[in-house]
């Protein structure tokens, strides 16, 4: 199962992979109009876990993780009072995107050291090295 | 409220299985590094919403909504994100009216299996299912 909808051509960027373009073949979309209905994944909340795999199985979402456990992560911030299900499915699919993305940048640091096995140590790289991931500073200590 | 600690953690098998995806084949992760970016994931979601959620509180809105999201997106630095999201966006939007649609089709259909005299539950019973699709949940209850 793709892992995202479409192509997912895992060709790195010319460089030593210090910037996070991936190449990826999605077709432009107008930018979608938010719906007048705002609700929360609700319906999600309470169903079976097939029914989750269900949702997270359609070929066309290609969405791996559950809305739920995003929601679930989303309201530890006390600022967050509603958000809509299309904030929380992009948050989710922003979030495996950004797995990938780390997975693919750390994965240049294991390949420059010569090793098949990607360490904590070549995440940690990047996150030295990269700057939109400054933010995970400090974050992973413990 | 107190969460458990998994409570904030993405499942580690879904982690390492976008892992694997983005990976050529042979490569091998550590249990070190794919902790690493479990947590990096969560972080992320976090990092997210506070920045999603000033934007809507910006503009004076108490709900988060996809726009909101996608401008933090690119307010992040993850902006080659944004066409992807987008289409996948419209994938969602377009599952979630179909099972609406199918859900909506399989509660009339019981209330026709319903005897006649019975007319008075099924409609009480529509009305809550209907309920049901328009709630918008307080996120933080």
């Amino acid at each position: 199962m793709e892992s995202l909808e479409g192509d997912n051509s895992h060709s790195s960027s010319s460089d030593a992979g210090m910037d996070l373009d991936t190449a990826r073949d999605a077709e432009a979309t107008e930018a979608a109009e938010e719906r007048e209905s705002l609700d929360v994944a609700l319906e999600q909340e309470p169903i079976a876990d097939e029914d989750v795999a269900e949702v997270n199985d359609e070929s066309n979402l290609g969405l791996k993780f559950p809305l739920a456990r995003v929601k679930k992560i989303m309201k530890a911030d006390p600022d967050l009072h509603l958000a809509s299900q299309d904030a929380v499915f992009l948050i989710a699919k922003a979030t495996e995107l950004f797995v990938e993305v780390v997975a693919e940048s750390a994965h240049h640091h294991t390949m420059k050291a010569n090793r098949k096995t990607i360490s904590g140590r070549d995440v940690m790289s990047c996150i030295e090295l990269i700057d939109a991931l400054a933010f995970l500073d400090g974050a992973l200590n413990d | 409220m107190a969460e458990r600690p998994e409570d904030l953690n993405l499942p580690n098998s879904i982690v390492m299985r976008l892992i694997k995806d983005s990976l050529p084949p042979g490569v091998l992760v550590s249990k070190e590094a794919r902790s690493a970016i479990a947590r990096a994931a969560s972080v992320f979601v976090l990092y997210a919403t506070s920045t999603a959620n000033a934007l809507a509180q910006a503009n004076k809105k108490k709900t988060l909504t996809g726009q909101d999201v996608l401008d933090a997106i690119k307010e992040m630095d993850f902006e080659q994100f944004v066409e992807p999201l987008t289409e996948c966006l419209e994938a969602f939007k377009r599952s979630q009216q179909s099972k609406k649609e199918l859900k909506e089709a399989k509660a009339k259909a019981k209330k026709q299996e319903r005897s006649p005299a019975k007319k008075g539950a099924p409609a009480e019973e529509q009305a809550a299912e209907e309920e049901l699709g328009e709630d918008v949940v307080d996120v933080q209850e």
